[in-house]
């Protein structure tokens, strides 16, 4: 099993690196190029990732999936919406572990809006926000996280008025 | 008197399982006689609700009590609700967990929820120490990819992204929004690799319009996500869902940028 994950998490990284092999062995300039640029690229990433494992951390040891269950509304209130959004954006992990979950809330009457909502706020990462800012600033981290917030509640009401079960 | 351990294996020295319901088998064991059966996990791991069998399983077998490392919420309300009670915290063998389960002494199994004053705390040891493996796998996990999307940041930056860009965005920022929105689509992952793509594109030209549009369609539109979001959901759902989070996406990277130039000109 550990050979399969490796397997599917190197097999990108990899390929790349064929790629490099293959075009330094026809343009060896430009590739130290493209690789002295890469090296810049990551060299400015490693603070933010460090910030981003401090982050992880302090989510994992504050904030578990029961927490996050409890907060989930179940109707489609102002605090069932609220609480979803919070919960979606606290929530952590890929999500095809939270598919099989928000199904099982599903069965027990959790609204197909809230579950749009609870996606869509899922975009908003807050172990991620200082690389977000290290690129773009915080006034466009800020206003855009706004947004995203906004247009997922609105992609609930969407789901709401047509996909009703 | 029964209880459940979710294990690796089917003997006693098999380790439990971190998850209950996660793992290939469950041990129904009598804690006094060490008598025990071994229940196969039908399903795999891979499909949605395969702890629901392991929950159905201990409630037909009537067992008092789950041993686990951790229970799921949604596990652990069905449970309850059918008087099992639950206790976490547990590692090790099997064997090993039955001794320490026993060490509690039953009449105290009944009102524990978990493993006592070793577990407890946010700031006990074990907690953190759970919590740095948690963290430092969810980094090992992103970081291949992320490595590999830098990597080929830099090619493409060299060899030919010059040409890329100025074929696919042609400044108009309703075009470029759209654009942006597209190839957010079509990409997944971890969505800091759409911070990494949308500053280099950025770099080279590309209006903050599409940037903006990539980063929010990566994360809110799933086009490689679409067939397990439909099992999970439906297929009206996801359809529904992806269709408005890319029309958004656009209307997002719109707002977001025609607010930054109206505040900060």
């Amino acid at each position: 099993m550990f050979k399969k994950y490796l397997t599917k998490k190197l097999f990108f990284p990899v390929t790349i690196l064929v790629i490099y092999g293959i075009t330094f062995a026809v343009v060896p300039d430009k590739t130290l190029t493209a690789f002295k640029s890469s090296m810049k690229i990551f060299q400015n990433l490693i603070f933010p990732l460090c910030f981003i494992f401090i982050l992880m951390l302090a989510l994992n040891l504050f904030i578990k999936p029961k927490h996050i269950i409890k907060y989930i509304g179940r109707g489609m209130s102002v605090r069932g919406v609220i609480f979803t959004t919070i919960a979606g954006i606290i929530s952590m992990g890929p999500i095809y572990a939270w598919y099989a979950l928000l199904k099982e809330l599903k069965e027990k009457g959790f609204e197909n809006s809230l579950a749009a909502v609870f996606l869509g706020t899922r975009a908003i990462k807050p172990f991620l926000l200082p690389v977000m800012i290290s690129y773009f600033g915080w006034i466009y981290t800020l206003t855009l996280s706004i947004y995203m917030i906004l247009g997922a509640l609105a992609v609930g009401f969407c789901i709401a008025v047509t996909a009703k079960e | 008197m029964k209880i459940a351990i979710s294990a690796d294996g089917c003997e006693l020295t098999s380790k439990v399982a971190h998850r209950f319901g996660h793992s290939r088998y469950l041990i129904i064991i009598d804690p006094q006689t060490l008598s025990f059966e071994a229940v196969e996990n039908q399903s795999s791991e891979a499909q949605s609700g395969v702890g629901i069998q392991f929950v159905a399983t201990a409630i037909e077998r009537k067992v008092t009590g789950v041993l686990a490392g951790y229970c799921s919420p949604t596990a652990e309300s069905y449970l309850s609700a059918n008087n099992i009670e639950v206790l976490t915290g547990y590692r090790g063998t099997v064997e090993e967990a039955v001794k320490k389960f026993r060490e509690i002494s039953l009449p105290d199994f009944l009102y524990q929820k978990s493993l006592p004053v070793e577990t407890k705390g946010i700031f006990h040891k074990k907690a953190v120490l759970d919590a740095l493996k948690s963290s430092g796998n969810q980094l090992l996990n992103m970081l291949p990819i992320i490595l590999g999307v830098v990597f080929l940041i830099g090619l493409v930056n060299t060899f030919f992204l010059k040409e890329f860009t100025s074929s696919i965005f042609q400044g108009n920022y309703a075009l470029d929004s759209l654009m942006g929105a597209c190839l957010g689509s079509i990409f997944a992952g971890n969505p800091i690799n759409s911070y990494l793509i949308g500053n280099e594109l950025q770099e080279y030209g590309v209006s903050l319009f599409a940037v903006t549009a990539l980063i929010v369609s990566w994360v809110n539109v799933g086009i490689i996500q679409l067939p397990a979001e439909t099992a999970a959901f439906g297929l009206k759902f996801a359809l529904i869902r992806n269709i408005a989070s890319f029309c958004l996406s656009i209307v997002i990277a719109i707002c977001t940028v025609f607010t930054l130039i109206f505040f900060m000109g």
